[in-house]
C-alpha cells in the first residue's frame, strides 16, 4: 500500500492544516456593469431603510416613514368614523389632510429622513475607506454615484408615496360602493405622483450632495437639514425687507419652496382651514423646470464628486 | 502575452510629486514581489494598474487589457487589497465579502457560496458572524484578503499584507499568499518594503525605487548564495559547534544559531548526523542568502 494521495500542500502541516480544504474556482456568470449598478442600487435602498444591519439602524428610517403616514392614518379614520356616526360631510370637507396638502403638511419628516439615512449611504464608504474596494470592482465611479443616488431617491419615494396610497385606499374603501370610490380617486393618483416624483429627486439630489462631500456623520446631518431649512428663512427676511419680486425669484435658490412650488403648480394654492396660501407665485412650469434642474444639477455634482475624489 | 507589461509609466501628482518615474517592466505570472521603501512608488503602480489612478504618462495592460480604455474588463478578473483600513466596522465579514462579491458581478448565491469558502480559506469561523469592529489586525487582514479573492481573479495585488501583524500573523499571511499563488494557480503582485518577507514567498522580484524600476529578474538572481549555512536550534548551539569543530568543520555559535562556512557538501550529513546524536531541537536549516538590502545601497 502506498500512503494515500497528499491533500494539502507537503511541508506545511504546521499551518495548512486549517487551511486544508482544498481551493475551489469559479467558473459560474460573471454579470456586467449594469446588473452590478441595480444591486447596489437595491442594496443602497436596503441599507437606508437599515435592512441587514442591526436593530438601532432601523429605528429613525421605520420611525419617520411612519410618522409621514401618521396624518393619512388619521384622515382616513376619521372619515370612517364620520361616515359610521351619519357621514357629516361638511366636517369632511374641512379636512385638511388631503393629497394636495399633504407636501407642505409633511415634507419636514422627509426632509429629516434624507438627514439622517443619505449620510449612511454616502458617508460610510468614505469614512471607512470602502471605496477602492468599489472601483477596483465592475462599477465605475460614475456607476457608484448612480446606484447610491437611486438608491436613496426609492427610499424616500417610499416615504412620500405611501401616506397617499393609504389615503386612495381609505377613500375607495370608503365610499359608499368601491367602484365610485375608485372613479373619484383615480384622477387623483397622476397628480400625487407627479408630486411624490419630483419632489422626492429634489429632497434624494439635494441630500446626495451634500452627504457625498461631507464625510463626517454629524456636519452631513446638520447640513441637510440647514440646507432645507435656511434659504426659506433667509427669503423670508428678504421678504419682510419690502422687496417681495426678489424674494419670489430668490425663493427658487431653497429647494423645499421649489417643491412646494411644484405641489402649487399642479394643485393650485394651498387651502388649509378656510384659508388660501398662495405659495406658488411665479407660473408653475417655471417651479417644475426648477425642480428638474435642481436634480440634473445634484446628479452632476454628485458624479463630479465620486470622479475626482481620490482613493 | 506577459502578465503584466508597462511602458514609460509616469505618474506626477499635482504638487510635483513624481512617484513612477517612465517606468518599464514585462512580467509573467507566478508570485511577483514588488519592492522598495516607503514613498518608493509601489502604492502608485498597483493603483494604475487597477485602472484606480490615470497615469500621468506611458502605458499599461493586465492579463492584455489596457488600464486605462478597459478598466471594467479587466478589473473583473483582478482583486486588490489596498493597504489602508477598508472594513467598516459595523458589518459582519460574510456580509461584508458576500457584497463584495455581488460588485465583482456574481449572483447573489454564489456570491454567498464564494464568501463562506474564501473566508474559510483565510482561516476565519464563527468570528465571520461577528461585526468587524471587534476584530484583531491578523483577522482584519485576512478579511481583506478574503474579498480580494472571493470572485476568484486570474491577478491578486496585494498592498503591504502583513502590515500591522506580529511575527506570528506575518508566517500565516506569507503562507496564505504563497498557497494562492502556488495551488490556486493565481498570479500574485506581492508589495511590501520588507524585503525580507517577500524574498520567502516569490519567485519574480521587481525593485523601485523613487519610482524608477532599479530591477526585475528571478529572485534566485537577486540573491546568490553566500558560503554560509545557519543552523538554528533552540538549545545547545554551543555545544553543536563544538562538536563540528571538533569533526573539522568551520563553526561558530551565535546566540541559538551556529554558522557553518561552506566549502563543499559535506556539511550538510555532518549538521544532520551531529544534530541527531546531541539530540538537539532543531528548528531550521538554512543557506544563508546575500540580503536584499544590498540592492538599494
Amino acid at each position: 500500500m502506498t500512503a494515500p494521495a497528499a491533500r494539502g500542500p507537503v511541508g506545511e502541516a504546521g499551518t495548512g492544516s486549517i487551511y486544508d480544504l482544498g481551493y475551489r474556482g469559479y467558473d459560474g456568470p460573471r454579470f456586467g456593469r449594469l446588473t452590478v449598478l441595480l444591486s447596489l442600487l437595491r442594496q443602497s435602498l436596503q441599507e437606508a431603510y437599515g435592512i441587514g444591519r442591526g436593530g438601532r439602524a432601523k429605528v429613525a428610517p421605520f420611525l419617520l416613514l411612519i410618522l409621514n403616514a401618521v396624518p393619512a392614518m388619521l384622515a382616513v379614520g376619521i372619515s370612517a368614523f364620520l361616515n359610521q356616526a351619519g357621514g357629516s360631510e361638511v366636517l369632511e370637507q374641512g379636512m385638511p389632510i388631503r393629497h394636495d396638502t399633504y407636501w407642505s403638511l409633511t415634507s419636514t419628516f422627509v426632509m429629516l429622513f434624507c438627514a439622517a439615512q443619505a449620510p449612511e449611504l454616502f458617508g460610510r464608504d468614505q469614512r471607512y475607506g470602502v471605496l477602492p474596494l468599489y472601483f477596483s470592482r465592475v462599477l465605475t465611479r460614475i456607476d457608484y454615484a448612480l446606484a447610491r443616488t437611486g438608491g436613496l431617491y426609492v427610499a424616500i419615494l417610499i416615504v412620500t408615496l405611501l401616506p397617499h396610497l393609504i389615503l386612495s385606499v381609505g377613500a375607495i374603501l370608503g365610499a359608499a360602493d368601491p367602484i365610485t370610490g375608485f372613479r373619484h380617486e383615480l384622477p387623483e393618483v397622476p397628480r400625487y405622483l407627479v408630486v411624490s416624483l419630483i419632489g422626492s429627486a429634489v429632497f434624494a439630489g439635494v441630500s446626495s450632495v451634500v452627504a457625498s462631500y461631507t464625510p463626517r456623520r454629524a456636519y452631513s446631518v446638520a447640513a441637510i437639514i440647514a440646507i432645507f431649512i435656511v434659504p426659506p428663512i433667509v427669503v423670508g427676511i428678504i421678504a419682510a425687507l419690502s422687496v417681495p419680486d426678489i424674494a419670489r425669484v430668490l425663493l427658487l435658490a431653497s429647494p423645499s419652496d421649489v417643491v412646494d412650488g411644484v405641489n402649487g403648480a399642479v394643485y393650485g394654492p394651498l387651502r388649509i382651514g378656510g384659508q388660501t396660501f398662495d405659495v406658488a407665485t411665479l407660473p408653475g412650469w417655471v417651479y417644475v423646470m426648477t425642480a428638474l434642474g435642481y436634480v440634473a444639477g445634484s446628479l452632476a455634482i454628485v458624479i463630479r464628486r465620486y470622479l475626482t475624489v481620490t482613493v | 502575452m506577459p502578465l503584466i507589461a508597462t511602458k514609460s509609466l509616469t505618474k506626477r501628482y499635482p504638487g510635483g510629486v513624481t512617484a513612477l518615474d517612465d517606468l518599464t517592466v514585462e512580467l509573467e505570472p507566478g508570485i511577483i514581489g514588488l519592492v522598495g521603501a516607503n514613498g518608493a512608488g509601489k502604492s502608485t503602480l498597483l493603483r494604475i494598474l487597477l485602472g484606480l489612478l490615470e497615469p500621468t504618462a506611458g502605458s499599461a495592460s493586465v492579463l492584455g487589457y489596457d488600464v486605462r480604455t478597459q478598466g471594467t474588463a479587466l478589473r473583473r478578473y483582478v482583486g486588490y487589497m489596498p493597504e489602508s483600513d477598508c472594513l467598516p466596522p459595523d458589518t459582519t465579514a460574510t456580509d461584508f465579502v458576500g457584497q463584495m462579491a455581488r460588485w465583482s458581478g456574481l449572483p447573489r448565491s454564489a456570491a454567498r457560496e464564494r464568501a463562506a469558502d474564501v473566508l474559510r480559506h483565510v482561516g476565519l469561523y464563527e468570528e465571520r458572524y461577528r461585526p468587524m469592529g471587534a476584530y484583531s489586525t491578523g483577522m482584519k487582514q485576512r478579511v481583506k484578503l478574503a474579498q480580494a479573492l472571493v470572485h476568484d481573479p486570474r491577478l491578486l495585488l496585494l498592498d503591504e499584507p502583513t502590515n500591522g501583524l506580529d511575527p506570528a500573523g506575518r508566517d500565516e499571511m506569507l503562507a496564505l499568499v504563497k498557497r494562492t499563488g502556488t495551488e490556486f494557480g493565481i498570479a500574485v503582485v506581492v508589495a511590501s518594503h520588507l524585503l525580507g518577507e517577500i524574498e520567502r514567498v516569490c519567485d519574480h522580484l521587481v525593485a523601485v525605487d523613487g519610482g524608477r524600476l532599479i530591477r526585475s529578474a528571478a529572485l534566485t538572481t537577486f540573491t546568490e548564495r553566500t558560503g554560509m549555512l545557519a543552523v538554528d536550534v533552540e538549545e545547545g548551539a554551543e555545544r553543536l559547534a563544538a562538536a563540528l569543530m571538533a569533526a573539522g568543520v568551520d563553526a561558530v555559535a551565535d546566540g541559538r544559531t551556529v554558522l557553518i562556512h561552506l566549502e563543499d557538501e559535506r556539511p550538510f550529513d555532518l549538521v544532520r548526523d551531529t544534530v541527531a546524536e546531541l539530540g538537539l531541537p532543531l528548528v531550521r536549516i538554512e543557506q544563508r542568502r546575500r540580503g536584499l538590502e544590498e540592492l538599494f545601497q
